[in-house]
């Protein structure tokens, strides 16, 4: 479905608008869709992102859309659109705020970055510390690359971390 | 002079060689490394679920090296680069979130004054140490060698925010190669994005976009291509063959960081910078140098 499809049959979520607004750092009503965003966007070409369009669907509150869309997510993050937009909108924050937004509402978070935080919140790092394979097939630990062991944090940060990371109560 | 390394998980966890090689050629320039202890993630893959949360964990971990004494912390990675950066910019122009987060720093002990200065290996290499200094080190110059670089995204956008280097026209890590002796190419994919970051969503759509960018640098005839992030690096290096074979390409192109390439010019030994570890192939360099 592209966004257009999806723009079509939409209803206006005021209430939505403003929290995707309030947990986002850009001036999203300066935009007039010059699409600077869009003609240097990574994702456009394989993914037909259009961070322009996203930009004028948060306007119109069709948040729920963006939302559960899946769109938001083929974002690969460059963050030239936020470089480039000559009216501070920060297509690439907005991006970041509607994904922190499908997270609240649980609302189809690609599964990867879910277990990226379950990791996070149990190992402190975002995997456990890997064997590494040479060229030659032989395998190596930090201690054989005379590499110092991984100092790891403590319990306080993951109960903080988690205590963050739960919705707040409306 | 000392300084503070926070070096992320990618490098902590899997990609030693960047480690290795910046453990080695640091201390000949006189600059000798602290670790910061009980360093945890820097918050960039959690900023994708909350942002407040990812500050939180940038914080922490630069509250950890203000704890350790440290005033100047180097940050070799470009996303921890980018989301400390990002931290600071945040605690400094919002009291609201500096007393939230504050207060939960407090449980662990830890104060976070925001009086830190971050590096990144490109302008800590350029700017502090400096390319003359550089040159003066090198034992064996690279002439004749012709490579390109990948500066990566979040050391260089947003320029709000980041100022390693020009957003649009970056050139520190080009001038770092010429110090070197070798020819730094400019081609027009040079800004494109390596994929990583829709790997966890998109990793097919991921290796093209790293195809797209290999196909143009197959297409110089350069030596290698020269990265300065754990990252970067994956999507260009270790991920060549599975690039490859998405966008019906074989690729051989040597991919390394630019410390091991100035390990190289300063004598010190191939496996002491991880060279070995490097799944492209990078032999080609060690030969010609030799």
């Amino acid at each position: 479905m592209t966004v257009v499809d999806l723009m079509s049959e939409a209803k206006m979520n005021v209430e939505l608008r403003s929290k995707a607004i309030e947990k986002g750092r850009y001036e999203l009503y300066n935009c007039f869709q010059c699409m600077r965003c869009t003609s240097g966007c990574t994702s456009m070409k394989l993914l037909e992102l259009k961070p322009h369009q996203i930009v004028t669907m948060v306007k119109l509150g069709l948040i729920d859309e963006l939302i559960t869309s899946g769109i938001i997510w083929t974002c690969a993050m460059c963050l030239k659109c936020t470089e480039r937009c000559p009216q501070d909108a920060a297509p690439s924050d907005l991006i970041t705020a509607l994904r922190n937004l499908a997270f609240d509402m649980e609302a189809n978070v690609p599964e990867a970055y879910l277990k990226v935080v379950s990791t996070v919140l149990e190992v402190g790092l975002i995997q456990e510390e890997q064997k590494v394979t040479s060229r030659d097939f032989e395998v190596y630990d930090r201690e054989q690359l005379n590499l110092p062991k991984i100092s790891k944090p403590d319990e306080i940060f993951k109960n903080n971390l988690l205590i963050l990371l739960t919705p707040e109560e409306d | 002079m000392e300084i503070g390394v926070y070096w992320g998980c990618m490098i902590l966890t899997s990609q030693y060689a960047y480690e290795m090689s910046l453990r080695e050629v640091l201390p000949k320039f006189g600059i000798s490394i602290t670790d910061i202890d009980k360093a945890s993630c820097c918050g960039a893959p959690i900023k994708n679920v909350n942002q407040k949360a990812a500050i939180y964990l940038a914080v922490r971990n630069l509250a950890l090296a203000e704890k350790d004494g440290i005033n100047e912390l180097l940050v070799p990675c470009n996303g921890c680069y980018l989301s400390f950066s990002e931290a600071l910019h945040y605690w400094k122009k919002d009291d609201t979130l500096k007393r939230e987060l504050g207060s939960l720093l407090a449980e662990e002990g830890l104060e976070f004054n925001g009086n830190i200065k971050l590096w990144h290996t490109v302008n800590f290499l350029h700017d502090k140490i400096g390319t003359e200094k550089i040159k003066t080190a090198v034992k064996k110059p690279l002439n004749g060698f012709k490579f390109v670089t990948h500066p990566g995204c979040h050391i260089l956008r947003p320029s709000t925010i980041v100022n390693v280097d020009d957003p649009e026209k970056p050139r520190k890590l080009d001038n770092l190669l010429k110090a070197l002796g070798a020819e730094s190419i400019d081609y027009p994919e040079k800004l494109d994005c390596c994929g990583g970051g829709l790997l966890l969503s998109h990793s097919e759509s991921a290796l093209t976009i790293a195809g797209l960018k290999l196909k143009a640098i197959k297409s110089l005839n350069v030596d290698g291509l020269v990265v300065s992030c754990p990252s970067c690096k994956i999507m260009l290096g270790a991920k060549q063959e599975a690039v490859g074979a998405i966008v019906g390409e074989k690729f051989e192109i040597p991919v390394l960081y630019y410390t091991q390439l100035l390990g190289l010019a300063l004598e010190i030994e191939a496996e002491k910078l991880g060279l070995h570890l490097n799944q492209s192939p990078v032999d080609k360099i060690i030969e010609k140098l030799t």
